[in-house]
């Protein structure tokens, strides 16, 4: 049953060595080929209508007042100056929200618009539509809030004994994970703290939606939202309607790396259409969408690692705090992948990890990709290095020893049925050959830290190489109810997939069509756009959409591919399992019998509507213990480095990275998605933090808050793609993007760690983290 | 939104209107307008007064045209005259940027990380004003200090910088390795006929620094008339003093904070390795 990818599809999708000789037979549909996403030229080209490019006869334009303030009492608010303003149409707060005036996507703990009391920067106050942007932008000027400034709580560590800022309590969930024998210690004792920083998702596109009023009251909202029909029974509730008269339309998403477009934004857009009866389009700037938005949780994690004299792991006890802003948002689920993670992909006998997300005033943490499992990866990894250290032993070796495989044991108690091929991955980026110094080139070609003809001096910069291995789990957690509901059709040989399985980028639609080729033998497959009246596919997170939409989509087109064949199969006297569909003709299993599909068909039309439900999970219990995954997906990465140790500027030379992925089902497509997480990482690792002051973010924009460029995505070796196939998903794959996101940061510490010798304990690292003496 | 073709249409419209902004590359004051903090109540185009948009020789310096975009100040034949401000505009954003954005944009603008503006402070650069009263002539210097302003109605033409013909570095340090702010930059000028080394630091304060005792003190020890090298230790020595100058020891006992320290200490690597490249 093992597959390995060495003989199946090129494990160097993008070797260079590709170029040389032609890619042996690559299928041109179906799984494993490289089909290209159906909208990927109109996206490059710029006619791809967005949110924000949509538009509507009658159109009101809308603008949300946010909080300046962190934490603040709001005395009054008089909105009497931007009612009278001639051209604004509505104005509401609070008090004009006709349904539930909270929401929550786990706990229903957030105002739509803050009532009496202001618990981040950029919360929501009141909305305005007005028949033009400015005006609307000038109305929420025009709105007097008097506040009574208070006390932010920033320092999550205080936010324990801090007076409550919320009715639910401070503390959002606690976890004291229990595993072994508290009382086992190791003959080598290693300890750290790590603070891990707030990435932002930062997509492309700002949020934007358009909302319309319909004539039976309800409302419909074209907007790219990643969890459609989630927010649409969040959203009803707020309007005060029933779901079934609220609509949301998913319009292209432009980049999302965590949720998009959530309630918080939708809501207001609704109620202002449903209040004014006109067509109301919300375009957030830059930095109300930094504002608005969730976050990766910032983190402090305290680890102590025992190992015995071999350097085998025997305890590992640990304390996580996430900092989950000022509402509960998905922090419980954050939480709990954090402490299940939080020794990383290694065997170890007794675990100890308690884990707490705390509320405070900081701006909103969320679910971003791979959250949880990213900010421990990167203090394990340290762990690890600090623990390789101290015993004198090669970082990977030291990994090596302590690796995970199939049918261990996770600290909590579960059991690795999924194929773990956790050594495999790191001798692949091990032994893989390390990128050439560029002592031969000519010197103005280095591309040294600090960029082309920047500061940077070759004789002060030491390249580092470091070792991550890291693990997250796909599918919802702790006994969601995972569920996606699929339908293809098939007309004159043509199929339509219906699912409302959001692509965010991920590639969804591109595999759904691959799927239905593969079943049906079909040459042309449309993807209809996803809305609501459609049954659920679920969010679009944890990459989900691979396996349960994707084993929807089989299973419809399996039945479809039934309906066709079942007369011809009674025609010929055998069973549909001996015919088969390949290049519009079915052939009989000896060949003898053929017939081509078109005139199977003959102007049918088959459709077929299928489930996919994976075997359910269990939430923790009180000492953290639980079968509380589907699914695990494993990575490791190999980083090289070049610092300057005067500056403490670092270039990422080179990510090698040996993934665990399944089953390959488009060869392109996996890479650009490897490549796109690795890229993220890096920014986690190096740039990325949404600095705050006070509660107060200070730069909500590009300039301040600094994404990879093209000169910082160093290059990308992929250099292993395991394809073991995982019996319990549909087609045995795994999903790819989240697995490098969590991994990379700690794989770039680790390669600083080995250049400049410093402990390298904080995310992102800091220039004057990465300074060494010349010495 | 007016678009003058000469200096003087541009004045007399700017004279007309004053309540008008002029604009050249737009790359500060549009964002500044679409972030809602700016809303002019006119524009006065700059783009096609052709004679601010190239350079000319005279008598010893070359008269700039504030028109001149960073990406033209990048070139080679540029970069041969005044090497210095050409490293400064190739290091000043990604190239949709560097076509755009002007040098007269980047002074008026007077941004503390304006990459030009460190090199102009080095080379005692002259900024040539047109006004309705007539033409004036001011050192940036003044200007970014405050301590002469552009009165209603005028414009920065002309920028008049000294042809030194001799090694000039610009360096900054910055978060990442592709284009973005500078944490700090230096920029370090020889002047080979008047025996001097002119360095300024960018970045590290409201405008550009400039530490004269460790100018004067490094100069002293050059050997000008032959191989200008120095030893290790006195570009050390010279990056340190720059440094101590231009993020100096808070009053009393009180320590500098880490992040001040590091500020520091890049300024006094980055001002030895400038030094270094212009004599080496």
């Amino acid at each position: 049953m093992s597959n390995d990818a060495t003989t199946a599809i090129p494990t160097l999708p993008f070797a260079e060595a590709a170029g040389a000789a032609p890619e042996p037979e690559t299928p041109l549909r179906g799984l494993g080929a490289s089909l290209p996403q159906a909208d990927a030229r109109a996206k490059a080209e710029g006619t791809f209508p967005y949110a924000s490019d949509l538009w509507a006869e009658g159109l009101l334009w809308a603008a949300v007042l946010r909080s300046p303030h962190a934490h603040a009492r709001i005395v009054s608010v008089d909105t009497s100056a931007a009612e009278a303003m001639p051209g604004v149409r509505a104005v509401i707060t609070a008090g004009d929200v006709p349904g539930t005036a909270t929401y929550g996507r786990q706990v229903a703990d957030r105002p739509v618009f803050a009532d009496g009391l202001v618990r981040h920067h950029g919360e929501a106050i009141a909305a305005v539509a007005a028949d033009h942007p400015d005006t609307a932008r000038l109305a929420t000027a025009a709105i007097l809030v008097e506040y009574e400034l208070l006390e932010p709580v920033t320092d999550p560590e205080k936010a324990f004994a801090a007076e409550p800022l919320h009715p639910d309590g401070n503390l959002i969930r606690h976890i004291p994970l229990r595993f072994g024998d508290p009382d086992a210690t190791g003959e080598v004792v290693v300890e750290g703290l790590y603070r891990i920083g707030r990435q932002d998702p930062a997509p492309i596109g700002a949020e934007a939606g358009l909302a319309v009023p319909r004539p039976d009251g309800g409302v419909e909202l074209y907007t790219a939202s990643t969890d459609p029909h989630t927010d649409r029974d969040l959203a009803a509730a707020c309007f005060g309607l029933a779901p079934d008269q609220v609509k949301i339309v998913v319009t292209g998403v432009p980049g999302a790396t965590g949720d998009r477009e959530d309630p918080g934004f939708q809501i207001p857009l609704g109620l202002l259409a449903l209040r004014t009866g006109c067509p109301v389009k919300l375009t957030a700037t830059r930095e109300e969408s930094f504002l608005g938005h969730a976050h990766r949780h910032p983190t402090l994690l305290r680890y102590r690692h025992h190992a015995d004299a071999e350097g085998r792991l025997v305890k590992v006890e640990a304390q996580i705090l996430l900092d989950a802003g000022a509402y509960a948002d998905s922090s419980s689920e954050s939480l709990a992948a954090a402490v299940a993670f939080a020794c990383g992909p290694y065997v170890v006998p007794h675990a100890f990890v308690e884990g707490w997300a705390v509320r405070t005033n900081n701006p909103p943490s969320g679910h971003v990709r791979g959250e949880g499992a990213m900010q421990v990866c990167a203090a394990y990894e340290a762990q690890m290095d600090k623990l390789a250290g101290r015993l004198g032993v090669d970082p990977a070796e030291l990994r090596m020893r302590n690796v995970l495989s199939t049918g261990d044991l996770l600290p909590t108690g579960q059991t690795v049925t999924c194929p773990a091929p956790v050594a495999e991955l790191l001798a692949a980026v091990r032994d893989f050959p390390l990128p050439a110094l560029p002592k031969d080139t000519p010197e103005e070609d280095w591309l040294l830290p600090g960029g082309p003809e920047g500061a940077g001096e070759p004789g002060a910069v030491r390249r580092g190489v470091g070792y991550a291995l890291g693990m997250v789990h796909m599918l919802g957690a702790e006994g969601t109810d995972e569920v996606s509901t699929a339908t293809v059709r098939v007309l004159d040989g043509v199929a339509t997939v219906i699912c409302s399985a959001v692509d965010t980028g991920s590639g969804f639609s591109t595999l759904a069509r691959q799927i239905v080729q593969e079943t049906l033998g079909v040459e042309e497959v449309h993807v209809a756009p996803v809305d609501t009246d459609q049954p659920p596919a679920g969010a679009a997170t944890h990459g989900r959409h691979t396996w349960v939409s994707g084993g929807a989509v089989e299973r419809a087109a399996r039945m479809v591919r039934t309906q066709l064949l079942q007369p011809l199969a009674h025609k010929f006297g055998m069973s549909t399992e001996l015919l088969q569909i390949s290049d519009g003709k079915i052939t009989s299993y000896d060949g003898v019998l053929s017939t081509t599909v078109a005139e199977e068909m003959n102007g049918k039309e088959l459709w077929a509507t299928a489930q996919c439900r994976p075997h359910p999970t269990e939430p923790l219990d009180e000492s953290g213990q639980g079968d509380a995954f589907v699914g695990l997906a494993f990575c490791a990465i190999r980083a090289v480095v070049d610092v300057d140790i005067e500056l403490g500027s670092v270039r990422v030379v080179e990510m090698a990275v040996a993934q665990d992925v399944g089953r390959i089902l488009n060869p392109a497509q996996l890479a650009v998605r490897i490549e796109a997480g690795v890229t993220q990482g890096v920014g986690a690792a190096l740039t990325e933090n949404l600095r705050t002051a006070r509660g107060l973010v200070r730069h909500p924009d590009l300039t301040g808050y600094a994404l990879p460029t093209s000169l910082d995505a160093p290059d990308i070796r992929i250099v292993k793609l395991v394809e073991e196939r995982d019996v319990v998903a549909p087609f045995g794959a795994k999903a790819a993007s989240a697995v490098p996101v969590v991994t990379s940061p700690a794989a770039v510490a680790a390669a600083v760690r080995a250049a400049t010798g410093r402990p390298v304990n904080r995310l992102p690292i800091r220039p004057q983290s990465a300074v060494a003496t010349t010495a | 939104m007016t678009l003058p073709a000469s200096l003087d249409e541009a004045v007399a419209a700017l004279t007309a209107m004053p309540a008008a902004v002029p604009v050249a590359g737009g790359t500060d004051l549009m964002a500044a307008v679409n972030r809602g903090q700016l809303r002019p109540a006119g524009l006065v185009g700059l783009g096609r007064i052709n004679e601010i948009r190239g350079w000319q020789y005279q008598d010893g310096h070359a008269l700039l045209g504030a028109g001149l975009t960073h990406a033209r100040m990048g070139r080679p034949d540029f970069a041969a005259l005044i090497p210095a401000l050409a490293a400064a505009s190739r290091a000043a954003g990604p190239p949709q940027i560097r076509n755009a954005g002007t040098l007269g944009g980047n002074v008026v603008t007077a941004a503390p990380t304006g990459d030009s503006l460190p090199v102009l402070a080095a080379l005692e650069a002259d900024l040539v004003v047109v006004g309705p009263l007539g033409t004036r002539e001011i050192p940036v210097s003044h200007l970014l200090a405050g301590r002469d302003l552009l009165a209603a109605g005028e414009l920065v033409a002309f920028v008049r910088v000294p042809l030194l013909h001799a090694p000039q570095v610009f360096l900054k340090a910055t978060g990442r390795t592709g284009p973005a702010r500078a944490t700090a930059s230096v920029a370090v000028v020889l002047d080979p006929a008047r025996r001097g080394v002119r360095c300024a630091v960018g970045a590290v304060a409201p405008m550009p620094l400039r530490p004269l005792e460790a100018e004067r003190w490094i100069a002293s020890l050059v050997d000008w008339d032959n191989d200008r090298g120095l030893a290790p230790e006195a570009l050390t020595a010279f990056g340190e003093y720059v440094a101590a100058a231009c993020v100096p020891d808070p009053p009393g006992d009180e320590q500098l904070p880490p992040a001040v320290l590091h500020l520091r200490r890049t300024v006094a690597t980055l001002a030895r390795r400038a030094l270094g490249r212009a004599l080496s």
